[in-house]
């Protein structure tokens, strides 16, 4: 029997986890070997670090069990990745576990799932302040005594992109309690998570938000209830484009610092919060330097590490100098190979992608890429808070936090009327020199949902071919990873009439895979 | 009982999205705006020559070119709507006042818009940012918004009279419409009511969808001839519920409450009496329109006002409506794919029956009830549950 050629055959059917790892050429998987083996360093410092603490947080928390599988979840994301590309997402992946060990053992060590009655972990949590995660957390910087601390992100978001199975339980918690079936996975899962009871039990009050639809809305109100936090809503304007809702949107702002100052204990520091907006400002410069390169010939950081690290990047780490110190060390590796004018990949089309990406599906990207040779210049997730805030006052500090919530993730598309993010597309595919659009068709997202057909047809009035992939998020027994793939194989098959640049990867069966 | 005065004209103008009331208003003048949530204040569209009809999609049948335009899992309403529109069922319409407040809403005039669906030489739009909870600053951005989006284009491109006596005007014939139906709510509190449901449903669903100016004759005369009319000699109804939830024009439903003999005591539902047929008072030290939108944004019931008082206030509604109309039970309707509802209905089924004791049906429902077996079927079984409920207490009839 002939060997099986192609990246699909290192893979383990079913699980698809790789055989052995992949060869990417001498320095290439040196480059790779090393930085994996620096992932399990950082790894290896958390778990003994704290050693019974993790083991209980593994015991008690089921998505703990997600976090386990990182290095895999890694491998996949690097997936075909060769020069500044891998270097980029090894680099952005590393640092990205890095800052996510550390802001676990900050919850573990305040959890008092964990330390029932402990006094440390009381005196902790009096420094924690919990906000959800769709509320970029730069705000944060105005209180250096305090942790700002994503709520949802890491039992929720991370978990769901790590490992594709770890939604499904708590979605089928929402639903027999009595969700409908049809709500967004995200504030389902978020929702599952609550009526669980598996939310750390962490913080000394909460901001809620309206970020970034109407499912995180009803989410919020079920979290609250099930959390007891005293808690607050930001109420973000939904037509950011006016500026008839900017003053709204500073007054938001103020009342949340004066809810933050009551509950804390802490005066809020203007200072402390200018440093972290300067910092937040190069860090966007970064940003704006990589898509400026990926409208270049040789795009040479896209896919998933690169949305990945911008969510996080905007929502997690904005203001964080050592963010900035891994963009900078990113920037100059893609400087480099632009700059030499090489391109190690086969790049046929290049593709804006447009809507939120499929988290159970991270390494989408890189299967576009791998098996069609479809380069993911510009993807919407990924633009996001286009604009510099302006430290030179109190005031602009605050238009521009306004702003940075306004425009964060997913919603700068979303929300704002149809025409942001229709308008936007057809923009982007004229910036980024595109020549197909993979749209994603997220079957619970009624916001864009209701709009498809308006995309449709200034595809059609414009000539684009536009692949439509059904995902739903995070929910893997809706569509699996199989059939959007099988949407694009059928669509470059039949309308593009190509053939496959890795015909391994056209079929295989991952649908057990992490 | 013998039929109500009207009635029949009244379900005859509820078949049409456009019906005679809407066309004779428009053939003397009138501006119509149409709009489809309590968060556009109804009372600020009936100034001047402007008339307000709140939007519904009758007799809506298959709905597969909404479906290829905003897909399958958008609830029913918005594509009925968007439906409606496409087949010219909506070139009366002449300014469409909408809310960025369900996304699902908006994106129907979005749609509408972009397809230039509305065949109307003078149709514009004009869509408003809200807030989702109360505050000093949340008023500001409201009465902002409804301002610069809705009054100022209705007077500058349609010479609409919005000035603050307009809005005292356009008040007084609300709260005269509102007086109507406060009394005609109080003959649902009576033991054997005069009123059927699906009556009360049919007058709220004209008050809302015709002109004020039209309309109004024809409600006194019925409120007149309820004030005579008596109730049947037996009372068959076997039980009395609130009914609270999303948007509800098919009058059908509440026939499939009555033939399981529970009666509506209570309705407090989009286009419903709560909120939305109360007198809005008003003082003379303060803009009108200030206190009308301080008005709406406070009596505003919608499940996306997220912050806690709005939350605990949705709940204490639904018990005060049930103490006040003594109401045996509560019925949550959700219109299928309404994200707001579909939690909203979840948590306060189990809240209202487990902290504050009232026995809670939670439901979900196509636009269109009518025939909907499954759904007579449910109530039948609360109704049961709810006689044993009496029995057990030693307080039911036999």
């Amino acid at each position: 029997m002939k060997k099986k050629k192609g990246i699909a055959a290192n893979l383990a059917d079913k699980t698809a986890i790789q055989k052995h790892r992949e060869w990417r050429g001498g320095r290439d998987t040196a480059y790779d070997y090393l930085q994996w083996c620096r992932l399990w360093g950082i790894l290896i410092k958390w778990a003994a670090s704290h050693p019974v603490q993790n083991v209980k947080a593994v015991w008690r928390y089921r998505w703990m069990f997600s976090y386990l599988t990182v290095p895999s979840f890694f491998d996949r994301l690097c997936e075909g990745q060769r020069g500044a590309g891998l270097r980029g997402a090894r680099n952005n992946l590393n640092y990205l576990a890095s800052d996510v060990t550390k802001t676990l053992t900050t919850i573990f060590s305040a959890d008092m799932h964990l330390h029932p009655g402990s006094k440390k972990a009381e005196e902790l949590n009096k420094k924690i302040i919990c906000v959800d995660e769709l509320l970029p957390n730069l705000l944060g910087k105005g209180f250096p005594d305090c942790k700002m601390i994503l709520f949802q992100e890491y039992p929720m978001y991370l978990p769901s992109l790590i490992n594709q199975h770890s939604p499904v339980h708590y979605i089928e918690q929402s639903e027999i309690y009595g969700l409908p079936a049809d709500v967004c996975p995200l504030p389902s899962f978020e929702a599952g998570l609550a009526i669980e009871d598996d939310f750390p039990k962490i913080g000394c009050c909460m901001l809620t938000s309206n970020m970034p639809c109407d499912g995180s809305i009803m989410t919020t109100m079920l979290q609250e209830r099930r959390i007891g936090l005293p808690s607050q809503v930001l109420n973000v304007p939904l037509r950011w484009k006016e500026e008839e809702v900017q003053d709204y949107a500073i007054e938001e702002i103020k009342s949340a610092i004066a809810f933050l100052e009551e509950h804390t204990g802490q005066k809020f520091d203007w200072d402390a919060l200018k440093e972290g907006c300067e910092t937040w400002n190069r860090q966007n410069e970064c940003k704006f330097e990589k898509w400026d390169m990926n409208r270049t010939d040789i795009p040479p950081h896209t896919g998933s590490s690169a949305w990945l690290y911008r969510i996080f990047e905007h929502q997690a780490v904005a203001g964080e100098p050592l963010a900035l110190k891994n963009d900078l060390k990113v920037n100059k590796i893609l400087h480099k190979q632009v700059a030499e004018g090489k391109c190690p990949k086969t790049i046929r089309h290049r593709a804006v992608l447009w809507n939120t990406p499929c988290n159970n599906y991270a390494n989408f990207n890189n299967w576009l890429l791998n098996c069609w040779g479809i380069e993911s210049v510009c993807e919407m997730i990924d633009i996001h808070g286009e604009d510099l805030i302006d430290t030179s006052s109190r005031e602009s500090m605050l238009r521009g936090l306004a702003d940075h919530y306004q425009t964060s993730t997913m919603r700068a598309h979303t929300k704002g009327g149809s025409e942001v993010m229709i308008d936007s597309l057809w923009e982007k595919y004229e910036e980024y020199n595109a020549d197909m659009i993979i749209m994603f068709d997220q079957i619970s997202c009624k916001g864009v949902g209701a709009i498809n057909g308006l995309f449709e047809e200034g595809a059609l009035k414009r000539e684009i071919p536009m692949v439509r992939v059904r995902q739903d998020l995070m929910d893997p027994t809706s569509i699996t990873r199989r059939e959007m793939r099988n949407d694009v194989n059928v669509f470059m098959q039949s309308v593009m009439g190509e053939e496959p640049i890795d015909p391994s990867l056209v079929e295989f069966d991952d649908d057990q895979s992490w | 009982m013998k039929d109500l005065k009207h009635i029949h004209y009244y379900e005859q103008l509820l078949e049409q999205t456009a019906n005679e009331l809407i066309l004779k208003e428009k053939e003397d003048g009138g501006v119509a705006v149409g709009y489809t949530c309590y968060y556009v204040p109804e009372v600020l569209l009936n100034c001047g020559n402007a008339f307000s009809v709140r939007l519904r999609a009758p007799n809506t049948g298959s709905l597969d070119i909404s479906q290829y335009y905003m897909s399958s899992f958008i609830c029913g309403y918005t594509r009925a709507l968007f439906e409606r529109a496409f087949e010219g069922g909506m070139n009366f319409v002449d300014f469409y006042a909408s809310s960025d407040t369900c996304q699902q809403m908006v994106r129907v005039v979005e749609n509408i818009r972009e397809l230039e669906l509305i065949n109307n030489p003078r149709f514009g739009w004009g869509i408003i940012d809200a807030p989702l909870k109360i505050s000093p600053h949340g008023n500001k951005l409201y009465t902002e918004q409804i301002r610069d989006h809705l009054l100022k284009p209705l007077a500058e491109n349609y010479g609409v009279d919005v000035s603050d006596e307009a809005i005292r005007a356009a008040v007084r014939e609300h709260n005269e419409i509102s007086a109507i139906f406060e009394e005609i709510s109080e003959m649902r509190k009576e033991d054997n009511p005069r009123i059927t449901p699906r009556e009360f449903h049919i007058l709220c669903l004209v008050s809302y969808s015709c002109p004020n100016a039209q309309i109004l004759p024809y409600l006194r005369e019925t409120l007149e001839d309820l004030r005579t009319r008596e109730a049947d000699a037996t009372n068959r109804w076997r039980a009395r519920v609130v009914v609270v939830g999303s948007e509800l024009d098919d009058y059908d439903f509440s026939e499939i409450m009555e033939n399981a003999r529970c009666y509506v005591a209570a309705d407090r539902y989009c286009f419903g009496a709560f909120p939305g047929r109360q007198q809005i008072p008003l003082t003379d030290d303060e803009p009108a329109l200030d206190q009308v939108c301080r008005y709406y944004l406070e009596t505003n019931q919608c499940p996306r006002f997220m912050s806690q008082e709005k939350i605990m206030q949705r709940r204490e509604t639904i018990r005060d409506l049930a103490r006040e109309y003594n109401a045996d039970g509560v019925v949550i309707e959700q219109a299928k794919f309404c994200d707001f509802w579909g939690y909203e209905r979840t948590l306060n089924t189990q809240v209202m029956q487990e902290e504050y004791g009232l026995p809670t049906l939670g439901i979900d429902r196509e636009y269109v009830v009518r025939g909907s077996g499954q759904l007579a079927t449910r109530m039948q079984a609360f109704v049961e549950s709810l006689e044993i409920k009496k029995i057990r207490k030693g307080g039911g009839e036999k």
